[in-house]
Order: C-alpha cells, then structure tokens, then sequence
C-alpha cells in the first residue's frame, strides 16, 4: 500500500480515516493492526479486504492492482484471495458446522469435503462437524469460523476483533489455533485488534493513530510454528 | 412516550412505503368491492320490489302459474277451473285476487332491413286490455305509449327495440304458424317475466336483436293465433301480498303458505281435464334467476370484502412482525428504561387502524362509481333500466366495521409479541440463537449446501410461510374460482354446442304440425330430425320436494344417432328393449335429486304418472333435464315431435314458407354467438376480479420475498463478505423463489378449486346447475403465475444484494 487515503465526506466537513499509509505485508506475516477506537484500523482492513475502495494511493496485491469501486470486481478478488474472520463468528444458522465450510468452498467454485474434514480437524472440531453452531460454545463457533475462512485456501486472512466475544482462555486457544493454521496453511494473516496480549501471536505489530501509521515492528516471532 | 413511540413507529412504517401502499391498496379495494356489491344490491331490489308490486306503476307479478305447452284450453275450461279454484279456495288461505287465462305463444318476426329479410325467432303474449296479473311495465322516462288494445295493435318488449328499430307507430309482421299478421307498435315496455331476455330453459340471452318479445291484447292474440278470445296454454293466479314460496338455493322448505293452493288448484285441474305444471315464484325460471342474481350480490359482499381485507390483514401482521423482529434491541432498550407494556402496545394496535382507515376512505369515495359501473353493467347486460340509485348508510357502516374489525385484530399478534420481549434475552443476544432444524438437515443432505440452505432458509419461519401461502391461497381463490367454475361450465355447454351438435336450425312447431316442416326440408334436400322437447316433467325429490324438470327425447345416443349428441359421463344410454323406461339425466339433477344410476324412479309427464329407470348421467345441461328414446316419450306424451332439427344443404336458408308453418326457428349459429357476447361480457367483470386476485398475489409475495431477503441481510452479508458472487446468491434465492412459488402455486390451485366448488354448490339451484370440472389450462395458468411472481422477485433481491454497503453491513456485524 502506497499513500493510501480513505477520506469520507461528511455534513460536518471531510473525515480522513486513512491519511496516506505506507506499508507492504510480506508472505507469511502475521500482522496485527493496533490502535485506539476511530484510528482507522477498520477502515484499512476492510480497504486490504477490497471491502471498500480507497479515495487515493495505490494497493496492490502479489503484483496486481486491486480492483476498486467495482462492487463485482471486488468480490471476485476476496472470494479468490481474501479470508475473512467476524467478532461474532456469524455462521449461519440453518447449515451444521460442517456445511458452514463447504457452503463457501461450494459458492467459491472449489467444493473439497475432505478438505473441509481436514480443517475441522485441525481447529479441533471434527467430532461437531454434525452439529448446528447454536449447539457449539462461542469459542468453537470462532473456530468453525477460522476453518470456514482457510477453507478455500485464500492468500490473505483477516479478521476483525475476532477474539473481542471471547473470554480472555478462550481467546488464546482461538488465537492458538488461528496461529496453528495460518502456519500449516502459508497464510498470511492481518488482524485488528484492541487486545495488546495478543501481540504474542503476531510476527509484526503496526499501530494506527488518526489515520496513519505510528509504528511498524517486527516482534521476532517466527512466522513458521515450531513444532513442539 | 406513548406518542414519541407512536412517531417512532410510523417513521418505521413509512420507511417501507411500497408495502404500506400495497396494503393500504387492499384495503381500499377491500370497501370499494364492498360497497360495489352491496351498493348493486340495495338497489336493485327495491327496483324488482316496485316492478312486481301491484299498484298502478307495478305488473302484479303472479303467485302461481300453471302451462301446458303442447295443448290449448279453451275460454270454458279455462272458466271452470277458475270457479273450481275459487269455490275450494283454503280457509287459512290469503284471499285470491284474480285467476287468468293467457295464451303465450312462440313465433317469429318477419323483420325486413338493410340487409335484407330476417326471421327472428319471438314470442308472443296475449295480455287482456284489463289484465289485473302479469302486466306490462311502463318506467317513466324509460318506455314509451300504452298497453295494446285492438286487434291489430301489440306492445314491444324494450329490450330489443333499439336494434330493431322498432319505433311507436312502427308496423311489424309476425306469426306463430299460421301465416303472418300484420300490427301496430302502440307501446314500448318491459314485462316481469323478461326482465333477462332469455328464452325458456337457458340462462343465455340471444345476441342482441336476434330474440323478439311482444304483447298482443287477447283480441291481438285470436287474430294471431286462431284460437278463441279466453282460450289459453297458460294460466295465472294471484294471491293477496306475496305468499312465500320455496326458495331452491336453500336447504329449507319455506313454501309451506302455498301447498294448500297447490292442491286445491291441482285438483281443479284434474276435475278440468287440465294437464300442465303449476309453477310458484321459486319454480319459474325466469323469475328466479333474478332473485338469484340478486341474493347472489347479497352473499358475495361480505365474503368479498373479508376476503380482501384478510389478505390485508395477513400482510399488515407480517409486516408489523417484521417491523418489531427488527426494532427488538430498540424495544428492549425502552423496556430496559422503563417504558411500560401499554405504551409499546399501542403504537402496534394503532397503526393497522390507521392504515385500514386511510384505506377505508379511499375505498368509501371511490364505492359509488364502482356501483353505478356495476349497475350500468346490469343495465347493459340486463336491458332494464334502474331508475334511482342510492347507497344506505347502513351499508357503509357494515363495510368500514367489518373492514376495521379485521385491520385491527391484524395487529394484536404483532403488539402481544412486542410486550413479551424480554430485554435481557434481547440484549444479551440470547434471542438470536437458533438451533437449525435436524428434520431439514436429513431432508436436504444430499443437496448442494447453496440449495440445502435455500430451503431451510425459506421454512425458517414456518408461520409466517404459512400464513404468506393462506395470502396468496385466497388471492388466487379470489383470482381462480371464478375462472374455473365459468371455464368449466363454458367448455360443457359452448364446447358441447359447437362440437357436440350438428344442427343448422332447430325448428319448433306446435303439435302435430311437424308433417309441413319436413315437407319443407324434403323440398330443400336438408336432412331432418324430430325431436321432442317439453318443460313439462315433475318428480318428488330424496327430499320430498317438488321439481320440474325438462323432458328431451332423441332418436338414439350412440354417435352419429342424432344431430344433437350428449355428453355420458356416467352409465349407459336407455334401451327401447326395456319394460321399464329408460332415461338418462343430467349429472345436476342426479345431484340435487339425491337420485342415481340404476335407480328406478316415479315421474310426472305433464299430469300423467310414469316410472323410468335411470342408466345414465350427462354433462353440459345448465336446465335440469331427462333424456329419452324418441318413441318411449311419444307413448307417454302423446306428442310425436315439439321441433325438428336440420341440416341446410349449402345455398339453402330458412325462409317466410318455412316460418309459417312453424312456431319458431332457431339459428344455432346465432344461439352460439349470444352465448359468446354473454361470456364475453362476463369475461369483462371476470378479469377485472381476476386482475385484483393476481395484484393481491403479487403483493403477497412481493411482502414476504422482500422480508425473507431482508431478514437475511446478515446471511447474505456474511457470505458477500467472503466472496460469494452475486450470480451465486441468485442461484440460491431463485431456487429459494421455485420453491416458494411451486409449493404457493399448488396451494393458490387448491384454494381456487375449493373455492370454484364453494361457488358452484352456493350458486348452484335446481334451475342453475354449475359443474366443477379442474380445467387443467386454468391450474397451470394459476400455478404460473404464482412462480413467475415468485421469480420475477429475484431480480430484486439482487438488486438489494448489489446495492448493500458492505462496510455499513461489516460494521453491522461486528456489533
């Protein structure tokens, strides 16, 4: 990302979420995105996710520029690139743990029920793949979350607060689990985040204030988990 | 707070104005049918009322009438039976008014135009100058000169005298099998027994100026016929007020005041050598079928206007439900603050009252034009003029009651569910769980996930699914019923004259005269064949009641037996070999008789008493009919042939030497093209119900395929958040619209079938039998449209989904 700006026009005068960020997120980083409430953080993952088009500067994405204000366009690079993480997990309903993945696999062209077998079992789930998620715990809702966001094996994972309905254990398995995956998988993977113990989970912190970027650091934590 | 609510919740409501205008369409719909029917009602019965009263201005409509159409009486018989009546007249009796003699006869009209000469098939009455019963109406403003004295002077019935151009002072030439006569047009006038121009034994009026109606004095009608003044094939009795009659179109017998008379006039008959039928109010076709019509506008408005008004109400209380589904945090923040029950309660019981009132008063402004286009319709279809025109104010009240009634109660449901919120379950989220349901997991595991959720998704809200197919059932009820019944009905009666019958011109003649008519045939090289047709059986029902019925009689009913072929839908034809005489009836009176195939039964044939064993059942008889083997009918009757059926050669027409030595000529061309401007003037009225039926239905889908894509906002969120393109999701939300609207458009069938049934068994008497036959084209239509209203919502759905802001929609999701 090059001088990226996301200003918004309001009746109240210009609002500049994002005022020029600079930064570029190599393979395999595990990047939190820290700041106080209204710095921007959101509005920059949900710019890194082609959620919305950025007013100015230049994005790009393994070389490609990412398509903007073209609400198809868009979509197409999430569903090809992009994983996604909600704080209130919002799987659906109706679908049991189980078809809660293969549902996006389906949508996504790229249907793998062993695969979705497969990433139950790495988050730890594949006894309640049967099961509907108002049955699981929130914190194994997260988790068919994280699988259902790997499932289609996007390049970029990002999650917004994703640990913000958890209780403080809970919290740490799902990040545990989140870490475990994004390793086995080779995914990058930016978070938003108000919670600074979970800097322990990240290979890189950077902190946003009024829009722009006060600090990028390596936290030297190896991308690659280290088998115990 | 109340009213800061209130506000609150109108702002709500006026966010969704689509719906708030569709149903706010309803409802005026709803009160402008109301009024319509009920307007139409109120004022043609005090017009029936008026022309049927005796007084100067009124007929004096006959109690009790009794004919004989294959034989005259003389002025002495006539007499005696009258004296006979009188002198055993019952003491528990009203008194007798008048008893008299008339001759009706049928005819034609030698009618000269532009192009050219034509014989119009008539008939013609011959009134006494001092007739106390059955007189001619003279309307102020809507009729012209004086009832026919002289011999050669004759009133014409106005309803074809326009067309004919028949004018006062006009001459005619008419005749009724004996040459032709010339007379004067001195009157210009309707008669209660043709207020609907149709002849006896149909429901469907000629096309317009191919049937005469006139009124010759009883010196006019010696002329005309030959037969002596007094001489008479039918006779009138009136009786003090208006002794009530049976009425067929209900279960009850109300016609007990009359019985007593019937016997003593029965008796006089016998004593008389009199054969005919006696006839009350409720046994006269012509009479009764206006009193149907009438009672059937009566119980069409409140049904129509519940209908209309539950649709109405389904889709307010699904809306409001929605409505307090999506205000649920705000409502528990307020419960959480303090606000009382009530004060929530009344914002949800007020707004349908507010909505139903709004729609009421469009409805009651545009109520009048409906009616008087309705009664300018009658007028139209009827010929009669309806000279005052009025609404009652009792009527506006049953409406708007009856209407705010059902709007309210639409919000009671919607207002119990907004008090019962528990703002902690609400609050802490505990109200969004839900647990899918195993039953539809096992159902749709074997679909692609999409479509396994397209329908879990669309049975997620059972109830109000439910109550969106009841919607839509009544719509197409409202839509399809009618349809079926006349779709059904047309395909018996039009299908079976156009297909069934090869006639060119039916040719009736009095009795005995047959020989001159296949004389004329024979002379043209047409084909012939002498048929019998008589109005005159009777026979007790199951029931014990009394029912005339016609007799019709064929050479044969095996194809190619007949120019008119039948329709068995059930049984076998009758044999001549048999000891017992065979018959078959038409499938009406085998239903309403409570009679069946195989049965053996007593019937009375103009006077005489007969039994006949029944083998067969027919469809595509409007008028209750026995059907017999030619000479079987003639050995009881006494009557070799009524009308001769022909078949013209090519270049060959009917003619003046034909018209006189018949009584009249029936074209089955022109007896076709009647009932083609008949049902196509019925189809006016039916596609008007037919289109209000098919918006309803639009409507009704249109509210809930936009709350099932509103509700799942989040869903659908979700999933374009992780990718899902937009032809994805339309897949599944066209799939989810097939189902809806397959499994809605097999309900609105059913409802439509149910309701064509209802409609038929209501409407249907002994005089108007209506078949229900399921006209595959019709359920297919109705099925259509429910699936393309269903699909056609896709479209929008999408729309919906390209227009979400996704990150409005994140942050939604991240609260």
């Amino acid at each position: 990302m090059s001088n990226l700006k996301r200003h918004y026009e309001t009746p109240a005068g210009v609002v500049k979420a994002l005022d020029g960020i600079d930064f570029e997120i190599h393979e395999g980083e595990r990047v939190i995105l820290l700041g106080p409430s209204g710095s921007g953080k959101t509005t920059l993952l949900n710019c890194l996710s082609a959620l919305d088009s950025p007013t100015d500067g230049s994005y790009f994405f393994q070389g490609e520029e990412v398509p903007r204000n073209h609400s198809e366009k868009m979509t197409s690079f999430r569903r090809e690139n992009i994983g996604y993480v909600f704080q209130f997990f919002n799987l659906l309903q109706d679908l049991t743990v189980m078809e809660n993945i293969l549902l996006i696999q389906e949508l996504a062209g790229k249907k793998d029920s062993a695969r979705a077998e497969q990433l139950l079992e790495l988050v730890g789930l594949e006894s309640e793949k049967g099961r509907f998620p108002g049955e699981i715990s929130g914190g194994q809702q997260q988790r068919v979350a994280i699988a259902r966001s790997i499932a289609k094996r996007p390049t970029l994972l990002l999650g917004d607060e994703l640990t913000g309905n958890l209780d403080t254990e809970t919290s740490q398995k799902v990040m545990e689990v989140l870490v475990d995956a994004c390793s086995k998988e080779n995914i990058t993977a930016v978070f938003v985040t108000h919670d600074e113990s979970l800097v322990q989970y990240a290979t890189r912190v950077i902190r946003i204030d009024s829009g722009r970027i006060v600090s990028d650091e390596n936290t030297g934590i190896s991308a690659i988990l280290e088998e115990e | 707070m109340s009213a800061l609510l209130n506000k609150r919740l109108a702002r709500s409501l006026w966010g969704t104005k689509l719906r708030l205008v569709a149903v706010i369409g309803m409802i005026f719909v709803g009160v402008f049918a109301g009024i319509t029917f009920g307007g139409y009602a109120a004022n043609i019965e005090p017009m029936y009322d008026s022309l049927y009263e005796d007084s100067e201005t009124g007929t004096n409509l006959a109690d009790l009438w009794i004919d004989n159409q294959s034989s005259v009486w003389t002025p002495e018989q006539v007499e005696a039976f009258c004296n006979g009546v009188m002198n055993s007249w019952p003491s528990d009796a009203a008194s007798l008014d008048a008893c008299e003699g008339r001759m009706i006869l049928k005819g034609n009209l030698f009618h000269t135009n532009d192009t050219g000469d034509h014989l119009i098939p008539s008939l013609w009455h011959g009134i006494p100058v001092d007739a106390d019963v059955d007189r001619n109406w003279f309307p102020e403003g809507h009729s012209e000169g004086r009832p026919a004295a002289a011999a050669n002077e004759i009133v014409m019935d106005a309803h074809m005298t326009e067309i004919l151009d028949i004018n006062l002072g006009s001459q005619i030439e008419i005749g009724v099998g004996n040459g032709s006569y010339e007379f004067d047009v001195v009157g210009i006038a309707y008669h209660p027994l043709h207020i609907y121009l149709a002849p006896e034994g149909s429901i469907f009026p000629p096309k317009p100026g191919e049937y005469a109606i006139g009124y010759v004095s009883d010196l006019g009608m010696e002329r005309l016929s030959g037969e002596r003044v007094g001489s008479a094939n039918n006779l009138m009795l009136d009786i003090e007020g208006t002794p009530s009659f049976d009425l067929p179109s209900t279960e009850e017998y109300e016609g007990e005041d009359l019985d007593g008379i019937k016997l003593v006039v029965s008796d006089s008959m016998d004593a008389n050598e009199l054969d005919g039928r006696i006839r009350d109010r409720g046994q006269y076709d012509a009479v009764e079928f206006m009193r149907q019509d009438l009672e059937g506008a009566k119980k069409s408005t409140t049904p129509f206007t519940v209908m209309i008004q539950a649709i109405a109400a389904i889709t307010i209380a699904l809306s409001l439900q929605r409505l307090v589904q999506s205000q649920a945090r705000e409502i528990a923040i307020l419960r959480t603050l303090g606000v009382p029950r009530s004060s929530l309660m009344t914002g949800y019981l007020f707004a349908p009252l507010f909505i139903g009132a709004f729609g009421s008063v469009l409805g009651v402004l545009a109520g009048p034009y409906g009616m008087n286009g309705m009664l300018d319709f009658y007028e139209e279809l009827v010929g009669l003029p309806i000279i005052e025109r009025s609404i009652p104010l009792e009527l506006y009240w049953n409406i708007l009651g009856l209407t705010m009634l059902i709007v309210f109660i639409s919000g009671v449901f919607p207002a119990w569910k907004a008090t019962k919120m528990e703002p902690l379950e609400v609050l802490g989220g505990h109200s969004d769980i839900r647990i899918g349901s195993n039953l539809l997991r096992k159902m749709t595991i074997w679909m692609p996930t999409s479509l396994g959720l397209s329908i879990r998704s669309s049975l997620r809200k059972p109830i109000r699914l439910s109550m969106t197919f009841l919607a839509v059932g009544i719509s197409l009820m409202l839509a399809g019923s009618i349809q079926m019944m006349t779709v059904g009905l047309t395909d018996s009666i039009v299908g079976g004259l156009e297909e069934g019958q090869t006639w060119d011109v039916q040719v009736y003649t009095l009795p005995g005269g047959e020989g001159a008519i296949i004389e004329w045939a024979e002379d043209q090289g047409a084909i012939n064949e002498t048929i019998i047709e008589l109005p005159l059986g009777t026979m007790e029902d199951s029931s014990g009641m009394e029912r005339g019925f016609t007799l019709i009689a064929l050479k044969g009913y095996e194809e190619g037996d007949s120019m008119r072929s039948v329709d068995i839908i059930a049984g076998e034809p009758p044999s001549e070999d048999s000891t017992t005489t065979q018959v078959m009836m038409d499938e009406g009176s085998l239903e309403m008789a409570g009679w069946a195939i195989g049965e053996t039964r007593t019937i009375d044939v103009a006077g005489s008493t007969t039994e006949v064993e029944i083998t067969g059942s027919v469809r595509g008889e409007v008028a209750r009919t026995m059907f017999f083997l030619q000479p079987d009918l003639a050995s009881i009757t006494g009557i070799e042939a009524t009308a001769v059926y022909l078949q013209l050669p090519n270049g060959v027409e009917v003619d003046e030497s034909l018209a006189n030595v018949s009584a009249t000529i029936q074209d089955r061309q022109v007896l076709l093209e009647g009932i083609n401007t008949l049902l196509d003037q019925q189809t006016q009225i039916l596609s008007t119900i037919m289109g209000l039926g098919v918006l309803f239905t639009l409507a009704v889908m249109f509210n809930t395929m936009v709350m099932n894509i509103a509700e799942r906002d989040f869903e659908l969120a979700t999933l374009r958040v992780l990718g899902a393109s937009t032809v994805g999701i339309g897949t599944m939300l066209l799939f989810e619209s097939i189902i809806i609207g397959f499994v809605g458009g097999i309900v609105g069938v059913a409802f439509a079938f149910g309701g064509a049934i209802g409609l038929a068994s209501s409407f249907s008497t002994w005089q108007f039998y209506f078949p229900v036959v399921l006209v595959p084209s019709v359920a297919y239509q109705l099925m259509g449209i429910v699936l393309g209203i269903a699909i056609a919502m896709v479209p929008i759905g999408i729309w919906r989904i390209r227009r979400m802001d996704l990150v409005e929609k994140v942050k939604d999701l991240s609260q």
